[in-house]
């Protein structure tokens, strides 16, 4: 046994919270392409005790991705540029579909395209499929129309949204917001006047390390994603400021993530205005993190005299 | 912060009271376990596992991947290893003594200091590369000879480990149907080796390695390019943590791996 009981149900203290309509049992949810599509890590931990399963990003055809290095470890964190691999719409639904829809917990699937009408397909086929509580659009990919990422203007961004939006009847529909902007607070009332049901904050920063032998860049790709430790006090001001500027107004939940490691981070983001949080780095380190921060975030509340974790949420000073 | 990946060198079971070698492929599972770990001081990780006393609390994740598959019917197996390369083959060549396969290794390191291995006391590798030689306490003790190499030539053969290679066939050439060759090491050596073999009809291992994060398939930083006839361009990316490390050498696309 990996875990202890006390994992979710702790008694007197719950931890459950309401996601735009999903109920998670708890807050903590894997984060995309972290936990690939759940069997990797089937082994190793007891998924049906997550508050959601997020899977990596799909996309309508196979892709496989960049060359390596696709990865780099760095001070507090890593660099990716693995270049969203995946198999592919249709053998998701074929291949992957059935193990997640067996967890019996809310599964949250990440989408991703080059083109607006990407996303509407693997939208609007997931959208049918029973198991899939929500979408969650992954606007950090270059538009191969003009190049740019739709997640960078918040225009371009409520266009993408709000079109995909019209192809989503049942799932919620969730939106991912890059950091790689100058105010992430545009980028979110984009994100919500195209009809996000939610937000994941944030997406990875970007970054390049280069290697002085060769004065080449380590990763293939040249730049990559940076995650872990070392963005995390990026990612709790952004959740912050989206909280503060547009999520609260306007009555839309977030997705707290970026170097989640331990319940102590857990507890800052809620804080800072998340109602849910996702781990990923952190889960290549251990993939027990997420079940060890809900034993830690009882704890906490229940040290605290705090009946449920709602009550965290926003409560910054 | 991340975890690295290490190549298991040997395995022991614990039992109360005793200590019994475990067999080539045994997991470990069911019970207390020892494993030998050979790693070479590079960076931090290493050298805080320098650092490490027996009794210290260290967290693994393991064991991953495949492992080399023992072979069947043939009478000769050769192991090449280049450098930190080695630590595998020594479970592999502790499994095929068990097998009672005839086998011979094949050492390469830049300069003598860097060779991984405790040299037997009065045996001299062979300086030409053309003989075996019971030089290496680590092979001798399965009755495994080796053939040495150094690139700076401090140490039996002056060459890298497929020069030496050569210089042994030259003297003595294989029956390549009779013969399996298993390798590890710098990417480099291992093609050299890979098409050395295929030149000869041989049938050959390699052991890859790759930057991983997470070593369990998800995270796809470890992928290896591979021939694949199902792809429609002929190539796919195959996950050095799951479904290696250990890849049939004709598999390998080289020029993209």
């Amino acid at each position: 046994m990996l875990m202890t009981d006390s994992a979710g149900t702790s008694d007197a203290v719950d931890l459950s919270v309401d996601l735009a309509g999903i109920r998670l049992a708890n807050p903590l949810m894997t984060a995309s392409g972290t936990s690939g599509y759940g069997t990797e890590y089937a082994d190793l931990m007891d998924l049906k005790r997550l508050g959601a399963f997020v899977t990596k990003a799909i996309s309508p055809e196979p892709r496989k991705g960049n060359p390596p290095e696709r990865t780099a470890e760095t001070r507090g964190g890593m660099l990716n540029a693995i270049g969203l691999a995946n198999v592919g719409l249709e053998a998701f639904v074929r291949d992957k579909v059935p193990f997640l829809r067996a967890l019996g917990i809310p599964v949250i699937i990440n989408v991703v395209g080059h083109r607006l009408e990407d996303y509407c397909t693997v939208c609007r086929t997931l959208d049918a499929v029973d198991c899939v509580a929500g979408l969650e659009l992954n606007v950090s990919c270059p538009n191969v129309a003009d190049g740019l990422e739709f997640g960078t203007d918040a225009r371009r961004l409520e266009r993408l949204v709000a079109t995909v939006r019209r192809e989503v009847r049942r799932a919620k529909l969730i939106v991912k917001l890059s950091p790689n902007v100058t105010d992430i607070a545009e980028t979110a009332r984009g994100a919500i006047a195209g009809g996000a049901e939610a937000l994941s904050v944030i997406n990875t920063v970007v970054g390049m390390a280069i290697n002085i032998n060769t004065w080449k860049p380590v990763l293939a790709n040249r730049t990559g994603g940076l995650s872990g430790p070392a963005i995390k006090p990026v990612a709790v001001y952004m959740v912050n400021r989206v909280y503060t500027q547009v999520a609260r107004a306007a009555g839309i939940p977030i997705i707290g993530m970026g170097g989640i490691t331990d319940w102590r981070d857990a507890v800052e983001f809620l804080l800072a205005g998340a109602t849910a949080l996702a781990v990923g780095t952190a889960l290549f380190v251990d993939p027990r993190t997420p079940l060890q921060i809900c034993e830690g975030l009882a704890e906490y509340l229940r040290a605290r005299g705090l009946r449920t974790v709602r009550e965290l949420i926003g409560q910054l000073r | 912060m991340l975890r690295r990946a290490f190549s298991i060198a040997g395995l022991r079971r614990r039992s109360p009271g005793r200590t019994e070698r475990g067999a080539a492929g045994d997991t470990g599972r069911g019970g207390p376990a020892e494993i030998d770990v050979i790693y070479r001081v590079v960076g931090a990780a290493t050298r805080w596992m320098e650092s490490l006393r027996s009794g210290d609390f260290v967290s693994v994740l393991g064991p991953l991947g495949n492992r080399f598959p023992i072979p069947q019917g043939k009478r000769r197996v050769w192991l090449v290893a280049g450098g930190v390369g080695l630590p595998p083959m020594l479970w592999l060549a502790e499994a095929l003594h068990a097998e009672g396969v005839h086998t011979t290794a094949f050492c390469g390191a830049q300069s003598a200091s860097l060779m991984p291995l405790s040299l037997e006391a009065g045996v001299s590798p062979d300086r030409a590369g053309a003989q075996a030689t019971l030089a290496a306490v680590e092979f001798a003790r399965y009755g495994i000879p080796v053939v040495l190499s150094t690139d700076d030539g401090s140490l039996g053969f002056h060459g890298h480990v497929g020069g030496a290679l050569q210089a042994f066939v030259a003297s003595s050439p294989p029956a390549g149907d009779e013969l399996v060759v298993y390798t590890c090491g710098p990417e480099r050596m291992m093609r050299f080796v890979a098409e050395f073999c295929a030149a000869r009809g041989v049938e050959c291992y390699v052991c890859m390695e790759r930057a991983m994060a997470c070593g369990t398939g998800t995270c796809q930083s470890c992928v290896v390019a591979v021939h694949d006839d199902a792809d429609a361009e002929g190539w796919s990316y195959r996950l050095c943590c799951t479904e290696g490390p250990v890849f049939a050498a004709p598999r390998i696309m080289w020029e993209r791996a």
